[in-house]
């Protein structure tokens, strides 16, 4: 879960980091008495779950109140990186000497903990990976390692940093750090850290994103007013829908509904579709063993989805059994009805009984069937996949 | 012969008297899967399914000579659960369960590296080697015993290739689910090794997705292999910066997308397979 830059700042200020203290706007009548306060110029950030706002023009400088008006006026009305603008941190203009990069991460294939440092701070640190590694300093940690503070200072001398001003950047390392492992973080950062031209080290913008598994044991977040939230852009009304009944699901732009099993095969089907030249409308999983309320409820998501043309089901019956599967499906059709054609395939634990108990109902009702094609073990899900693509086509 | 687990292996449940616990154990024992016991603090001298509870690895080693865990408890008890039976000597950890904190993931798979132990997962489906054992929660109906060794991140993509490879009358040696979290035990180089030293094994399936770098790290290690190795890569046409229902599956940056694990594993000498009916006819051109 990503954290926006002010309560970021909040959680660095409590590891002793300077932070510049902003002030934190929802309205541009806001923005204006903020930069009056710090006065008469400010620098206005928008607040939104993605980094590079400078280069998509969310970060903007106020060189007078009224100015700030106008400027916040323009964010709040504009959607930065997809995100709509809901606050805007105006932050004190600095006199910048220079500026420097702190993050801590977790190098996952190594299983380690590391601290990177680099003297180009201010742009895109993978950018500065690429052209100039050299300027990139990497110290690597145990998961049970504390940082001492000479390791610290350590940092900040390859840095650059001497006299008063190496002394400033130990607690600063240390913070970092610290406040990387107390909260659980997949990444704490510092971009830029700047030094201003009296001398001083200020956090100026501030990253963090806690891991969600770990969300448990800290409470204090909740208590700060942090909230568990979705960190990936704004979400469709469906994608919004499906969240509440707690179906991972993702909006795409083809036409082919997918209503497959488990994520591992839900990801590979998608390419399926496309290896046979059709793309999917979505990204689903339905979990292990859906209950009939869940299936109605994935297929509901698709059936009112007016971009899907038709749709693709694929059932693994694992401890999960494919005739419990298609009593839901079954009983979601006589309910509800599809608008859509589907192409449907079992296999796995009891899969002839699904297809027996499929081909019994159309005998029923045939009328509910009439665009619901029944496969067993015996169609390669390939050809499933080709079929959902005819379908589509022949929709169109 | 297999890798990691077998006929002999003697498997203690962790988390026995909870109800994924108590379901599975009894699906695991019907299989055939030689379960000697189980732990539950608190519950020690009760049974499950003829299985005896202790209140600690410790004393389960001491009556049952357990050698092999397999965990099912609620995430937030995982790092406990799988640092106590690694200290008690346990070299063989299964973590059934998902959402485990990557700090604590990072924690288990430290203090395993000190102790020689093997862990999988979290948020895997387990590990099966057919005819002998079943550890975990994959269905019994796909696989059949063979000569080819699967290793996935995901346990609906095992299903899927053993079904291909049990159909084509492969069969299987062993088929490990290293599990959907983003930090994992084992990782896909560790087991591919495992999987080269058995003489049984002819051939490897892996399958991995978008996300992470555990598939780069398996090529150089795969340019070594006698065994051949074919791969899958799920979420070629998967979106940037979208999460795929794995926690594990979301393309950061330019890191970890399919097409670059693909070329790659590639280079490294590993056959792609596109589709699942591909396996069997790359498998025949290997002879295997």
């Amino acid at each position: 879960m990503r954290l926006f830059e002010f309560e970021a700042k909040k959680l660095f200020a409590q590891k002793k980091i300077p932070v510049t203290q902003g002030i934190l706007a929802s309205s541009p009548e806001d923005a204006a008495a903020a930069v009056r306060e710090l006065g008469g110029e400010g620098v206005l950030k928008v607040q939104i779950l993605s980094g590079g706002r400078g280069k998509a023009g969310g970060i903007k400088k106020a060189e007078s109140p009224d100015e700030a008006y106008k400027i916040a006026e323009e964010l709040f009305a504009a959607k930065i990186k997809d995100y709509e603008v809901k606050q805007i941190l105006v932050d004190p203009l600095l006199d910048i000497a220079k500026e420097y990069y702190l993050g801590v991460t977790i190098d996952r294939a190594n299983y380690k903990i590391v601290f990177i440092a680099s003297p180009s701070g201010g742009v895109d640190i993978e950018e500065v990976a690429r052209t100039s590694p050299e300027k990139i300093y990497k110290e690597k940690f145990d998961i049970d390692e504390k940082m001492y503070g000479f390791e610290a200072f350590g940092i900040g001398k390859k840095l650059g940093f001497t006299g008063d001003k190496l002394k400033a950047s130990v607690p600063i390392i240390l913070g970092l750090y610290n406040a990387f492992k107390a909260y659980d973080c997949k990444l704490a950062e510092i971009n830029p850290l700047i030094e201003t031209t009296d001398g001083k080290l200020w956090a100026a913008d501030a990253r963090i994103s806690v891991d969600d598994d770990a969300l448990f044991r800290h409470k204090e977040l909740g208590e700060m007013g942090i909230e568990k939230r979705h960190e990936e852009g704004e979400m469709t009304e469906r994608e919004k829908q499906a969240r509440e009944w707690g179906i991972p699901y993702l909006d795409l732009e083809g036409d082919i509904g997918m209503f497959p099993g488990g994520a591992g095969f839900g990801i590979m089907g998608n390419d399926f579709i496309h290896y046979f030249g059709g793309k999917p409308a979505n990204f689903m999983d339905s979990g292990g063993g859906p209950s009939p309320e869940r299936l109605a409820r994935m297929l509901i998501l698709l059936d009112e989805n007016p971009n899907v043309k038709a749709i693709f089901g694929a059932r693994f019956g694992g401890i999960s059994r494919c005739d419990d599967f298609a009593k839901g499906v079954i009983q979601f059709l006589r309910e509800h009805g599809l608008s859509k054609p589907m192409v449907v395939r079992m296999t796995g634990n009891m899969w002839q009984e699904g297809v027996r108990l499929f081909e019994e109902a159309k005998e029923e009702t045939p009328e509910v069937f009439e665009k619901i094609e029944i496969h067993g073990i015996e169609t390669p899900i390939e050809e499933i996949s080709k079929r959902a693509v005819e379908l589509a086509k022949e929709a169109e | 012969m297999a890798i990691l687990v077998d006929k002999d292996s003697r498997i203690l449940v962790q988390g026995i008297t909870g109800s994924a616990g108590q379901f599975h154990t009894k699906r695991m024992i019907d299989y055939g899967t030689q379960i000697v016991g189980g732990t539950s603090p608190g519950k020690g001298g009760q049974e499950v399914e003829g299985v005896p509870v202790f209140d600690t690895v410790d004393e389960c080693i001491d009556a049952t000579e357990a050698d092999t865990s397999v965990i099912f408890l609620p995430a937030p008890f995982v790092k406990e659960a799988a640092i106590e039976a690694i200290w008690a000597g346990i070299k063989f950890v299964v973590v059934i369960p998902e959402h485990i904190p990557i700090f604590d993931m990072m924690e288990i798979r430290q203090e395993a590296k000190k102790y020689g132990t093997t862990v999988l997962g979290g948020n895997t489906a387990g590990i099966i080697t057919p005819g002998e054992a079943n550890l975990g929660i994959m269905p019994d109906i796909a696989f059949k015993p063979g000569r080819v060794g699967t290793v996935s991140r995901s346990g609906s993509l095992t299903y899927y290739v053993a079904d291909t490879l049990t159909r084509s009358d492969y069969g299987e040696t062993t088929c490990v689910g290293l599990g959907g979290d983003p930090v994992l035990g084992s990782t896909f180089d560790e087991i591919l090794k495992m999987f080269d030293d058995d003489p049984k094994t002819r051939a490897v399936v892996m399958c991995g997705e978008i996300g992470g770098v555990y598939e780069e790290r398996a090529a150089p290690v795969i340019k070594k292999l006698k065994t051949p190795v074919v791969v899958m890569i799920g979420g070629v046409f998967a979106p940037a910066g979208k999460r795929m229902g794995h926690a594990g599956a979301i393309v950061e940056g330019s890191m970890g997308t399919a097409r670059s694990k693909l070329r790659i594993l590639e280079e490294a000498g590993a056959y792609p397979a596109k589709t699942f009916s591909e396996i069997p006819q790359i498998l025949k051109g290997l002879n295997v």
